[in-house]
């Protein structure tokens, strides 16, 4: 019997290093509940920061809200790579005739859940802390707009954390990379909340930040596609 | 082979010829450039003197541009070729686009303040689109310091290019996010300044680009002298 024919297809592939990701995660639970904490402490001492007891902080519910999301984003990016790179998986998974691109479309995927399940408490939170008005209707908008920016964030992270894996200092190389890259994606995300909320609730200024959001999702998949072989080339 | 043949054929591979070609034209049109804005260009209706600062300022812009598209090109041709000299092209292009995006802001903060009367005005998409640029290719540097041996190039390589994919993703974000206080200066329907002014701002446009072609020869220059005296060190040790 030839190697092709034993070889699982790609999308089992894909299944199996995604199950991977999220049993060790179910296990250990390490990297969802400590970017929620995190989160829910950013947005504790954005508060503060204002140097305001000031209850209504609706106009900057954007701004607050994907702030948190970016930092909480590089925690959960920075934690990606982590089991691999202790116990030595990674190299059996580079060995293995797996895809480069699966393993980025993996780790991109498990990326999106820890960022969705993250958001699934940051954002009713954001409302109950800083909006003094309507927000609860909007909130389906602030969920779709958030999902296409957990691509965005999934795409150049699994790039960046990939990078930042085989160098010195590790953890402060990826916030270094990974920050300036995820600007476009705060500019949108904090854009298109503040369209709906605390804003001129503009649909059409919402949609252009929607499709902005979109755009960066596929210049970085292509991106990813053109580069990610040669990032784990050794 | 006889000494003088082995000096010429190295002097080949060096370029060095080319720098100082390079060199001359880039000191000839950054002259000319200079006195023509200063002295011969007419004076803007509007703005007075501190208009002038225009021709400089868009021409360094748009000059890094081209850097940060020759460091990213350069950075595809090395992963496909392994050639370590796409890696010296890329890497020499990327330190002088970086030095250009912060002439850029120096530039751009000082018409700001002489037009708008602060230093820094975040309603203006091209001078923040600039710090963001600065900020994404400084990290090139922090990788490139912190990979080693083939990691250092194959990083830098592909950094290369998700940095300038990220230029416009940048320039468009932060586009549609703020009103428009900066003076457009092209659009559409061609340059927005008489033929008067537009001759001058393209001499400038290509005194900054021989500016840049010459740095990249020089610097490209430096990095094969200093690899060839490496080969010559290690040869000599040897034997």
């Amino acid at each position: 019997m030839s190697t092709a024919v034993n070889r699982p297809r790609w999308t089992r592939q894909l299944a199996g290093l995604i199950r991977k990701d999220l049993r060790l995660e179910l296990r250990t639970k390490e990297t969802v509940v400590a970017m929620v904490l995190f989160a829910i402490v950013t947005l504790t001492i954005m508060q503060f920061g204002f140097g305001t007891r000031d209850d209504d902080l609706t106009r900057f519910t954007g701004g607050l809200m994907w702030v948190t999301l970016a930092f909480t984003a590089v925690l959960g990016v920075g934690r990606s790579y982590v089991a691999e790179r202790e116990q030595r998986v990674l190299d059996g998974i580079l060995v293995s005739p797996v895809p480069r691109i699966v393993l980025l479309a993996a780790k991109a995927i498990a990326i999106v859940i820890y960022m969705t399940i993250t958001e699934l408490v940051v954002i009713p939170v954001v409302g109950i802390f800083f909006v003094k008005g309507p927000y609860w209707d909007s909130i389906g908008w602030i969920a779709l707009v958030a999902l296409i920016a957990n691509v965005c964030i999934a795409l150049s992270g699994t790039l960046f954390s990939g990078l930042a894996l085989f160098t010195r200092a590790r953890d402060l190389i990826l916030p270094v990379l990974f920050l300036p890259a995820l600007v476009p994606v705060i500019i949108a995300g904090a854009g298109a909340t503040h369209a709906v909320v605390g804003g001129p609730h503009d649909m059409s200024e919402y949609r252009g930040y929607c499709l902005f959001l979109v755009g960066y999702a596929i210049l970085f998949l292509l991106v990813c596609i053109a580069t990610y072989d040669a990032v784990f080339d050794d | 082979m006889p000494s003088s043949t082995t000096d010429h054929a190295s002097r080949r591979v060096i370029g060095a010829r080319a720098a100082l070609i390079w060199g001359v034209i880039a000191t000839v049109l950054v002259t000319v450039a200079s006195v023509g804005v200063f002295l011969v260009a007419p004076e803007d209706a509007d703005q007075g003197a501190i208009q002038r600062i225009f021709y400089f300022h868009v021409a360094i812009a748009l000059v890094s541009l081209v850097a940060f598209a020759v460091a990213c090109v350069a950075g595809i041709l090395f992963l496909r070729t392994r050639k370590l000299r796409w890696d010296d092209v890329s890497v020499t292009a990327v330190r002088i686009g970086i030095l250009f995006s912060v002439l850029v802001i120096i530039t751009g903060s000082i018409w700001a303040k002489a037009s708008w009367g602060t230093w820094w005005v975040w309603a203006d998409p091209r001078l923040v689109t600039y710090l963001i640029v600065v900020l994404i290719y400084a990290a090139y540097f922090v990788l490139r310091s912190s990979v080693d041996d083939d990691r250092r190039l194959r990083f830098s390589a592909i950094y290369a290019v998700v940095g300038f994919v990220s230029v416009p993703l940048s320039f468009y974000s932060v586009r549609v996010a703020q009103s428009f206080v900066h003076p457009v200066v092209f659009t559409s329907g061609g340059a927005n300044m008489p033929n008067s002014m537009l001759i001058w701002f393209l001499i400038s446009l290509a005194a900054m680009l021989a500016l840049f072609i010459a740095l990249l020869e020089v610097e490209l220059v430096g990095r094969r002298t200093e690899r060839a005296l490496r080969a010559l060190t290690l040869r000599l040790e040897s034997s």
